[in-house]
């Protein structure tokens, strides 16, 4: 297939509509604009429905009634609007419906910056909302990997009945790159589905979508979201595993950061620094085992390098770690990018400082 | 090779969309290409920038940290982004928006009056043509048909002489860029 | 045989409410629930409950419902009527759900002239959290957060919602009604049928505010709270139409 060159944004809004997305809801914010300015025209183009929201608020919840149809629904912010999202996010969990939300994410805390950065680590994978629960993450680190997780996403929120969430960033939103994009996905006559409302042309007693349970009725709600959890850490987890074997440094690194990283440790290989590099492509599930499992008879330490200041998934990594290795972190934030030569350098710092002590 | 090129101008100037005309028409010539877009706040004036990559290889990291050619169309952009250029690193200027004398020695500098010969040319608009046309003569990054070919579908409807124009300021920067990378 | 004269509507679910004795909400859904049989249409229709009392709602209905997040009945119905243009798509709301925390989502569904009807009922109090302050509690009323009364100084005017949507272009029919005497509920129910009519029609966004009491955060019997609204609540919210553009539409 001939190779496009479209920027982050609109090739994940075509992602979209190829893997089956008819109902987009969103609000202006920079850097995700061009999604919604995609698909304010490309929707209507195959019978779907684009609603520029008055809110990122009403956006998350129109998407919510769109999902309860069993229409494919996705919405799209940054940062910010993520965080006022979060309640209809809980709320998606809950009520057991399916959707896409991408967040391009930006500088923070606060308004921040409206330049690249990924500092929402912990609010994509710990607590995207209240209530204690989680979703599927996937942190593309290229324009074509976004368009195949955004494609394939549909189908991990319609198996889970959950939301999913496309981790993304200012950089892969707004660049241009090479992209492949995959075909049109047949879908279904209908959307109605067993348990969506709206009439399916047989005789219904009344369906119920509903956030809200009895007491004993949630407590058994949540055991089955551990054992989906559960089942998401066994089957689902998606890693690249990047010049381990002989590795005795070993980088971790997702999203645009690992373009950068994985310069860097060409560059020092080059130099004879025996290093690797564990990218998560799912960041929930995490990719624990490759880290538990590393050979740390062999392995002199950890680096996280995130375009985040602190490194956000530090944490995840020292669990697995236990403190077989020192971990360490490298990272740029607020509106200054992490940049190929800089990393090489804070690297081989690392590097050194923890051989002198040594 | 692989040559990362970074435009820089205020924000209208046309030089973002230059950019990215020049790393799609890369990519229809079989090269692998990224455009990195900066923006301020601001949707018009200030200091833009954009950085395309070239290469013959998969581009792993899109983020440099120096780069190896600057076109500065202007003198906020000049004075903002001359110090990401690599030592040895290519230079080409709008003399005639930017004339501040220029402190460093460790670069190969071109400084053209685009604005000026894009009007002798016909249009002050295809300024931006000339200065990425001098940067391909410059530094031999990318064959100019390429990005002919892409002028030539982008404009086709505009009708020939827009597109003659765009030509000819290409070829002219190219022209000049040849000049100064033999001298 | 006696000929069966009244029964309670199929669609709603042979059970008694869980309202309190003497509210409204009860004889407020019953009436829509009445418009929805006689229309004939029970099985096109999708329901979205609010947060409130009405919430509870959830239990009484044989309809399809989706329980929506507090104030955002009208960005959810948006969705599912934008998914199901052939789907009948109300919301019930409650004062504190419509005019406080989702006074942007229902002025915004109406401005966009939805193909919804949004039935708000309003009772001047927060009834589920324990009669709180509302935007509609009445100057003077007194509630657990204006426990002397509510004090305009501080706390601004009762908010009059048709009176606000009325303004907008787009909504077809706008109205309240009280549900205080046999013939103002007959009107309302008169306008409530109009509106899930309009929707039949495809005509546009319709909005009907019902005024009903809370004995019990009132701190009144039934009866007292009835004299209550006639003498304060339907003074300030005037009971009339304001907008009807369904004849217009149909000439």
């Amino acid at each position: 297939m001939a190779k496009l060159f479209m920027k982050g944004n609109e090739a994940v809004g075509e992602a979209a509509v190829r893997g089956g997305i008819r109902f987009f809801a969103g609000y202006p914010i920079t850097p995700q604009s061009e999604l919604p300015e995609y698909l304010s025209w490309r929707l209507p183009e195959v019978c779907g429905t684009f609603i520029q929201a008055e809110s990122e608020v009403a956006a998350i919840n129109m998407v919510y009634g769109a999902a309860a149809t069993g229409a494919r629904a996705m919405t799209g912010s940054s940062s910010p609007g993520i965080s006022l999202k979060s309640e209809g996010i809980s709320y998606l969990s809950a009520a057991e419906l399916p959707a896409v939300i991408i967040n391009v994410q930006r500088g923070g805390p606060g308004l921040g910056s409206i330049q690249p950065a990924q500092q929402d680590y912990l609010q994509a994978t710990k607590a995207p909302g209240h209530g204690g629960f989680r979703m599927m993450v996937f942190a593309p680190n290229s324009i074509q990997e976004a368009v195949d997780l955004v494609y394939e996403a549909p189908e991990y929120a319609d198996r889970d009945r959950s939301p999913v969430l496309v981790l993304m960033d200012g950089c892969l939103g707004t660049m241009m790159d090479e992209v492949e994009l995959p075909p049109f996905k047949e879908l279904p006559e209908t959307i109605c589905k067993p348990w969506t409302v709206g009439y399916d042309g047989t005789t219904r007693s009344g369906h119920l979508i509903t956030p809200i349970y009895p007491e004993a009725g949630l407590e058994g709600k949540n055991k089955l979201a551990v054992a989906r959890t559960k089942r998401w850490e066994e089957n689902d987890v998606q890693v690249e595993e990047f010049m381990l074997d002989d590795a005795e440094w070993v980088i971790v690194a997702y999203g645009i950061a690992s373009r950068v990283a994985k310069q860097a440790i060409l560059n020092l290989r080059n130099k004879g620094v025996k290093v690797g590099m564990i990218r998560p492509i799912t960041l929930f599930p995490f990719p624990k085992k490759s880290i538990a499992e590393l050979d740390y008879s062999q392995v002199k330490g950890l680096i996280d390098i995130e375009m985040s200041i602190p490194a956000l998934m530090r944490e995840d990594i020292e669990l697995q770690v236990l403190g077989r290795a020192p971990v360490y972190e490298y990272g740029r934030s607020g509106g200054v990018l992490l940049d190929d030569d800089s990393t090489e350098a804070a690297i081989w710092k690392i590097i050194e400082e923890a051989s002198s002590n040594g | 090779m692989r040559f990362t090129l970074l435009v820089g101008g205020s924000g209208g100037q046309g030089g973002m969309s230059m950019g990215m005309t020049l790393a799609e028409s890369a990519v229809k010539g079989g090269k692998h290409a990224s455009f990195m877009p900066l923006y301020g706040p601001e949707q018009r004036g200030g200091a833009a920038k954009c950085t395309v990559i070239i290469s013959d290889e998969p581009i792993i990291s899109p983020l440099p940290l120096k780069t190896d050619g600057l076109i500065a169309m202007n003198e906020a952009s000049y004075k903002k982004y001359i110090k990401e250029l690599r030592p040895g690193g290519l230079l080409v200027r709008n003399s005639s928006r930017s004339t501040s004398a220029i402190k460093r020695d460790d670069i190969r500098v071109l400084e053209i009056p685009a604005d000026d010969i894009a009007v002798e040319l016909g249009s002050s608009k295809i300024a931006g043509i000339v200065l990425i046309g001098a940067m391909l003569g410059f530094s031999n990054m990318m064959d100019p048909k390429m990005l002919m070919d892409s002028l030539e579908e982008k404009f086709e409807s505009k009708g020939d002489a827009i597109v003659d124009l765009n030509r000819r300021a290409l070829y002219k920067g190219v022209e000049l860029g040849t000049k100064a990378a033999a001298g | 045989m006696a000929e069966k004269i009244y029964t309670k509507p199929p669609c709603l679910l042979p059970l008694s409410s869980g309202f309190c004795p003497g509210c409204l909400h009860s004889l407020a859904t019953k009436l829509i629930a009445e418009s929805i049989d006689e229309l004939g249409v029970a099985e096109k229709v999708i329901n979205v409950l609010p947060v409130g009392c009405s919430t509870m709602n959830s239990l009484y209905w044989k309809l399809d419902m989706v329980t929506s997040a507090h104030g955002r009945a009208p960005a959810v119905a948006t969705g599912v009527k934008r998914c199901r243009p052939d789907a009948l798509v109300f919301a019930y709301q409650g004062d504190g759900d419509l005019a406080s925390i989702g006074l942007s989502e229902v002025l915004m569904a109406a401005n966009r002239g939805e193909h919804i009807t949004i039935f708000f009922a309003n009772n001047s109090t927060y009834g589920m959290t324990g009669g709180q302050m509302a935007p509609t509690t009445l100057i003077g009323q007194k509630s657990t957060t204006c426990v002397f009364g509510r004090d305009p100084d501080t706390t601004g005017f009762p908010i009059r919602m048709c009176e606000l949507v009325k303004e907008l272009e787009a909504p077809v029919y706008v109205a309240r009604f009280a549900l205080n005497s046999p013939a103002n509920i007959r009107k309302a129910k008169k306008g409530i049928k109009k509106a899930m009519q309009n929707q039949i029609d495809g005509l546009g966004f319709s909005f009907v505010e019902l005024l009903i009491n809370c004995p019990t955060n009132w701190g009144m019997s039934p009866v007292q709270s009835i004299a209550y609204m006639e003498e304060n609540t339907m003074k300030y919210f005037p009971c009339k139409v304001f907008v009807d553009k369904t004849e217009e539409e149909e000439k």
